[in-house]
């Protein structure tokens, strides 16, 4: 970690390569990372940037992994639960799907949104950012892809939801049996690999590689 | 520990930093010139929007926590469960580690959320001595906040699930509505909070002086 950097003097950089502190807004002239090495702020221990090693490449193989476990997790079958002598199995999708028809279309559409819609929404939205950039191009509305997809951030509630899911299994488990499906394994494989892609690339270096694709 | 030193801030030499790509920028008011975001030196009106969505989530927490957030209709009769009967009925069937899951996540998270949201408002309006602990207490805030909306998935999922399974029935009660509004509210208090304001409130307090290090 290289802690320590140089605080600007009175003689200011260009504004592009100067950073300031997210926590609390000190000054510094971009530093000069080598790859794996972090910088963080001298006042408030904020990381101001990381150089992560092969960023790019990192960051995409997560993302085409996370895309091929989203194909798994929606073909095969989540779980069946088994009581009363009757089985039923569930695919992800019919139990946002069963909500609606039940009468509760905003529960569905909350189910829906984490389950379904958000994991596509990051897949796609990823792959159509970083596949260019590994070829330095850069496709129209980029700009606007990667902003949603850093500023919906908190929202993205998945992690939770599958602790959710498990909470909730634990619950029935004891009044009827439950069997995980390859879906589910595949469902928390996919959470774990959208996160590692957006952890494997600082969110400066990626818009700088934005930046430069978009000048070429 | 690191030598005190004086610091020059973005905004003191009239520059603002993107909050989504962090590209420093003459530009407030404008779209950042990177990546398009409309930039602020400080968040716009920060104190005023986090206290008030203090008060809203505040607000919602009573009924949050004394209406039922679930009713579960079986052979036995209906039987409402509010947040913390949950935990209770995990606890006594033996599932220790969902109890203590949800008493985190439910009542621990949110109580702490709001009280370190309301340590944060009163400090930037006083002069703070420990600011590092302060951003590191905003830090956390903002981290954690989203995993108390684990209760209210569980609520969609059981009802998701039991309906499918035709056990019995499982009915949201209106606790889960407010306590997803707490959840909700709170976060974005948090994240309308600026948590340069507790660095500005520190330099105030001591101009030309270089900031107090622990």
């Amino acid at each position: 970690m290289a802690g320590d950097l140089p605080i600007t003097s009175a003689t200011l950089a260009s504004e592009d390569l100067l950073v300031a502190c997210h926590d609390c807004d000190a000054l510094y002239h971009l530093p000069d990372l080598a790859e794996g090495q972090a910088a963080c702020c001298a006042r408030c221990d904020s990381r101001l940037l990381v150089n992560r090693r092969n960023a790019l490449h990192r960051s995409t193989a997560f993302t085409m992994a996370a895309t091929t476990l989203l194909v798994l997790a929606n073909v095969f079958p989540f779980m069946s639960i088994r009581a009363a002598g009757q089985q039923n199995v569930i695919v992800l999708a019919e139990s946002s799907v069963a909500l609606w028809e039940h009468g509760m279309p905003w529960l569905a559409m909350v189910v829906g949104t984490f389950i379904v819609a958000t994991p596509v929404a990051m897949c796609l939205g990823l792959l159509y950012v970083l596949l260019p950039l590994l070829l330095g191009k850069s496709l129209p509305g980029n700009r606007w892809v990667c902003r949603t997809i850093y500023r919906s951030g908190p929202w993205n509630m998945m992690e939770v939801f599958f602790i959710g899911i498990l909470v909730s299994l634990l619950k029935l488990f004891s009044i009827s049996e439950v069997i995980f499906g390859v879906a589910f394994w595949a469902f928390g494989m996919l959470i774990l690999c959208l996160t590692a892609a957006l952890a494997a690339i600082d969110r400066r270096e990626l818009w700088l590689l934005i930046e430069r694709s978009r000048s070429l | 520990m690191k030598a005190a030193r004086a610091v020059i801030t973005a905004a003191s030499q009239g520059l603002s930093s993107c909050h989504t790509c962090g590209r420093v920028a003459a530009a407030a008011g404008h779209p950042c010139p990177r990546c398009g975001t409309p930039m602020h030196v400080r968040k716009p009106n920060s104190f005023e929007r986090t206290v008030a969505l203090i008060i809203a989530a505040v607000a919602l927490y009573f009924p949050a926590n004394l209406l039922p957030i679930m009713t579960v209709e079986g052979i036995g009769g209906a039987q409402r469960n509010t947040i913390v009967g949950g935990v209770f009925a995990f606890w006594e069937t033996g599932s220790y580690p969902v109890a203590i899951i949800i008493f985190t996540a439910s009542v621990i998270i949110p109580i702490v959320k709001i009280i370190s949201l309301i340590i944060l408002c009163v400090a930037v309006r006083r002069p703070t001595r420990n600011p590092r602990a302060l951003t590191v207490l905003y830090r956390l805030t903002e981290i954690v906040g989203r995993w108390s909306m684990v209760d209210v998935f569980v609520v969609a999922i059981l009802v998701t699930l039991v309906q499918l399974g035709r056990l019995m029935t499982i009915e949201p009660g209106p606790a889960a509505l407010a306590f997803a509004g707490v959840v909700i509210l709170t976060m974005l208090a948090a994240m309308s909070f600026d948590p340069r304001l507790i660095w500005d409130a520190h330099t105030r307090q001591s101009p030309g002086h270089p900031p107090h290090q622990p």
